[in-house]
């Protein structure tokens, strides 16, 4: 299978920090330095490139050729994933894509943004007209009227995620790349009496924004056997949906495009959700974390919060949950956040967790969420299944 | 909370597509316009193009009267632009009868009836302009 033909060498990670005073070419030049460090390709061997978009660089339209420009690479295969929260997931499936028609052999991806040094996003869609009249708090708003459907269909305990909270806080005091602010130890009373944005999302519901960069390098698989590499990680199953239902009018909120996704990338893989070694879910607000569990078939819609209560979501427990704690208590570094549980989950493949190593690496399950439609869930639904080989 | 907040709130300009003109014309008026897709016979919003359906541009406007129920609500504490200050305020998600969801806010109630389910019908709030702003009430006795 195509997928599988493509690997990840090596893996790279900047520390999140707020205001870091630094900018997005320069945490791509770590990015960059760092892979070749660890990999030890030399960069002329890179011949793509494949970038999450940026937000302090959203002003320009140019940003992959500009990147290209500043880090000093020559491509025959360059590309942006505009996918949002799942651009460096999408990224992974993409390379593979890419490296298989045969247009490229090696492909660095680069998650890199400085939100909190500037912020160049602005949306052209329709919230000028049809959300921002009525004073929809952007993401917190959509999550507000979400959550508030979900608890008259199903009702909400909002202890059990308050649990998900802890346990990705206590994932974060174990990762010294996770923002210094947020490692502190946070209790479920701190959650529940975490002061209210938009009902019934709370502030310890929310990311942070900080800056940060991850990135992959991605090769085909007899060049990385050449290279004697140890260990590598590969892709083996996928699922992408955008705009789930997307023509029609209505439909049920609680229901997500992680339903479509997982079950194509566990088809793919050949795995169940029983069988998940780790679980590294795009994590924007709590509730999404549930939302994901019920739609990707770890428990029934409606069950989220049963089965929370009952789960061990620790690092050394029984499904081991964004063990560097999630871009909720790690930071969300902008755009290249969405790489921030990927490269966690890699990381644990190569087993090099540390203090917060998982026991079972067979595989890890990673997902994006990406953007926010009108009165929806969110538009973009990736689940991306890792496996190790030695 | 109350209502008479959430109408004092001076609302910006709003910038408006070219294909969302109908829509704006016909609230001069305090009517409410929808696109219409005939080969679907599905009412969609916010205005498109096309028909999210069938993705042609066979689109019609007709005028529907606007009743439904909330779907969701949230009470929002953290105010966006113009709404800072005016906190909490309340957002909905009203599902029309003709099969529509609307991003809007509630009037003339008070918070503790604002329910999920709750029959609702359009109130018109003045914009400088001479345009109207789609808001909801609630409809007859069920408030």
């Amino acid at each position: 299978m195509a997928l599988q033909d493509s690997v990840i060498a090596g893996y790279a990670e900047t520390k999140i920090a707020q205001r870091s005073g630094s900018d997005p070419y320069e945490l791509a030049g770590i990015i960059l330095d760092s892979l070749l460090e660890r990999t030890g390709f030399d960069k002329s061997e890179i011949d793509g490139m494949i970038l999450s978009p940026s937000l302090t660089a959203a002003r320009t339209t140019f940003w992959a050729q500009c990147v290209s420009e500043f880090l000093g690479l020559e491509l025959s295969f360059a590309d942006t994933t505009d996918l949002g929260g799942c651009s460096a997931a999408g990224s992974v499936v993409r390379a593979a894509a890419a490296i298989d028609a045969g247009l490229c052999s090696t492909v660095i991806l680069i998650n890199s943004d400085t939100p909190t040094m500037s912020y160049g996003f602005e949306n052209y869609s329709f919230h000028e007209e049809w959300a921002d009249p009525y004073g929809l708090k952007g993401p917190p708003g959509a999550f507000g009227l979400l959550s508030k459907r979900y608890e008259h269909q199903y009702g909400l305990d909002f202890a059990a995620l308050g649990k998900l909270a802890v346990t990705q806080r206590n994932h974060a005091l174990l990762n010294d790349n996770a923002c210094e602010k947020l490692r502190r130890a946070i209790t479920v009373e701190d959650y529940l009496s975490s002061r209210m944005i938009a009902e019934p999302i709370r502030l310890l519901d929310c990311v942070m924004p900080a800056d940060g960069a991850n990135g992959l390098l991605i090769t085909r698989r007899d060049i990385a056997r050449k290279r004697n590499l140890s260990r590598f990680v590969v892709p083996i199953g996928y699922g992408e949906v955008t705009n789930m239902s997307g023509g029609a009018s209505v439909v049920d909120i609680t229901t997500t495009g992680h339903r479509v996704a997982g079950a194509k990338a566990f088809a793919s893989a050949q795995i169940t959700p029983a069988q998940v070694c780790s679980f590294h879910p795009y994590d924007d607000f709590i509730i999404a974390i549930m939302l994901q569990l019920e739609m990707l078939g770890f428990c029934k819609p409606g069950h989220g919060c049963d089965y929370i209560r009952e789960v061990n979501f620790g690092h050394d427990g029984d499904l081991p949950l964004n063990t560097g704690g999630g871009q909720i208590s790690a930071g969300q570094a902008g755009f290249a956040g969405g790489g921030t549980n990927l490269i966690e989950a890699v990381r644990q493949l190569f087993r090099e967790g540390g203090r917060r190593q998982v026991k079972k690496t067979d595989n890890a399950l990673v997902t994006g969420i990406g953007w926010i439609p009108y009165g929806r869930n969110w538009c973009s639904s990736v689940a991306l299944i890792l496996a190790p080989e030695a | 909370m109350t209502a008479s907040d959430i109408l004092a709130i001076p609302r910006p300009h709003i910038k408006t597509y070219a294909f969302s003109h109908p829509y704006w014309e016909a609230t001069r008026e305090k009517r409410l316009m929808l696109q219409y897709c005939p080969q679907s016979r599905q009412y969609q919003f916010f205005p498109r193009p096309i028909s999210i359906a069938t993705g042609r541009r066979a689109l019609e406007w007709k005028e529907v009267e606007g009743r439904g129920e909330i779907y969701s609500l949230s009470l929002t504490h953290r105010g966006l632009g113009v709404f800072e200050g005016h906190e909490p305020y309340l957002v909905i998600l009203v599902r029309l009868d003709v099969g529509v969801d609307i991003i809007s806010n509630l009037v003339h109630c008070a918070p503790k009836v604002a329910r999920i389910g709750l029959r609702v019908k359009p109130w018109w709030l003045p914009l400088e302009d001479g345009r109207h702003l789609l808001l909801f009430q609630p409809d007859g006795e069920d408030h």
